[in-house]
């Protein structure tokens, strides 16, 4: 079985771990994923002014490059997720604004592309990654971190109830280990604010984290490349501003999966989590 | 203070046309600032600013530091009652600023080590966010 694939910008630079954990495990479960060839920016992030058709170019022309591979396309990164499969709203419903994007191109998009995420592959095809487990998560409890771009506008995204999800939580399940509920599993990290004013993604992501730990979580584990890093780098400012903060390492879900397929651990690249996630594998014989 | 002086009609329906909401509609519940993860950073919260939007007092919209706080999360989308896309509200106050050549993040500005450690997708958005 073959799969289009759009890593996006992040996954070559700082989430590395992200891109070559994916590529690992889909290798394993018989799944070649075929990069699009000459991608480019998703156009992050998707613009919200309803008079800027300018910003849907950019989706369009990936759109376009994957509806020459297949019918549907693989996007890990929850931001390039959340921007394709807006964009791609858009031009389901609005069929003036795709015409009109398309007459300005060279190759013309048909408005028919679907965008995948890895979590919903998976829950479509649990089989495919029953059959290859090699190392059950047994015991390690995990908070799994929807934030905010998977879920949300729900009846744009379709993937899951955006105040209670468990599409995540499944996946969990599904490699063995127990997902811990809490309640700022779809509450924002702070996202771009890290840029400007890292205070307001400080304090979003404390309260995310202290809420997991007060529930009984070892651990985070997401699928956005910002979420993990405004929960995982911003520990160490959480600690100088909050001193009853614990430290809490935080995992790419595919981290997990490649745990669970049996890669080894240098395939993990857990290397580049700068909480390191050590003491809690090896407290469950994972490591 | 509300006087006829600062009321600014045409504003309210500028808004209304870059967000594509109907801003009239919002009765002011206020469970947009309440569900918010970042009202405690603004000075003008979400409600507050759908307000001052309903009134037309551009002035003190424009001056509100609760659009560039806002990191289009959606909660406040998913929660409203009456349906009004508050997020597209807050950027569409951000681009009447962007688009009048105001920006809010001086990209020199930003500390060169902690832009190396950003991942590229977080400046890629505030750039889009927050400057043109």
């Amino acid at each position: 079985m073959r799969l289009p694939y759009y890593p996006g910008c992040t996954l070559y630079t700082k989430a590395k771990p992200l891109n070559e954990t994916i590529r690992s495990c889909f290798n394993i479960v018989g799944v070649e994923l075929d990069e699009l060839p000459h991608w480019y920016c998703c156009g992050t992030t998707f613009t919200l002014a309803r008079d800027n058709r300018m910003s849907l170019i950019a989706p369009l022309r990936i759109l376009t490059k994957a509806q020459q591979e297949g019918k549907q396309v693989l996007v890990p990164c929850s931001i390039c997720y959340n921007t394709l499969k807006r964009a791609n709203f858009i031009f389901s419903e609005d069929r003036e604004a795709l015409d009109i994007i398309n007459e300005h191109l060279e190759e013309k998009y048909d408005g028919k592309e679907e965008v995948i995420h890895p979590l919903e592959f998976i829950r479509d095809n649990q089989d495919m990654i029953r059959n290859k487990l090699k190392k059950p998560l047994s015991g390690l409890k995990v908070g799994c971190y929807y934030g905010c771009l998977l879920l949300r506008p729900a009846e744009e995204m379709k993937f899951d109830d955006p105040e209670s999800p468990s599409i995540f939580e499944d996946f969990v399940r599904l490699l063995g280990g127990e997902p811990v509920e809490f309640a700022l599993k779809v509450e924002c990290c702070g996202s771009y604010l890290v840029v400007n004013t890292p205070d307001a993604a400080v304090n979003a992501s404390y309260k995310v984290i202290k809420n997991a730990r007060e529930n009984g979580a070892d651990a985070l584990v997401t699928t956005c490349p910002l979420c993990f890093y405004n929960l995982d780098a911003l520990q160490t400012k959480i600690r100088q501003q909050y001193p009853d903060f614990k430290d809490m390492p935080i995992f790419y879900f595919s981290q997990l999966l490649a745990l669970a397929l049996g890669v080894d651990e240098n395939g993990l690249q857990l290397g580049q989590n700068r909480v390191s996630p050590e003491i809690v594998l090896k407290k469950y014989g994972l490591l | 203070m509300i006087t006829k002086l600062n009321i600014d009609k045409e504003f309210k329906r500028k808004i209304a046309e870059i967000s594509n909401q109907r801003i009239s509609d919002c009765y002011q519940c206020g469970r947009c600032t309440a569900g918010c993860p970042f009202a405690m950073f603004m000075d003008s919260p979400p409600n507050q600013v759908i307000r001052l939007i309903q009134l037309g007092m551009r002035e003190e919209v424009l001056k509100a530091q609760g659009p560039w706080f806002c990191a289009a999360c959606l909660v406040c989308q998913t929660r409203c009652p009456k349906g009004v896309d508050i997020p597209r509200v807050m950027e569409a106050v951000r681009v009447i600023h962007l688009r009048a050549k105001e920006c809010i993040l001086d990209i020199p500005q930003i500390d060169y080590e902690y832009m190396l450690d950003l991942p590229p997708l977080a400046l890629m958005s505030a750039f889009s966010k927050f400057s043109f």
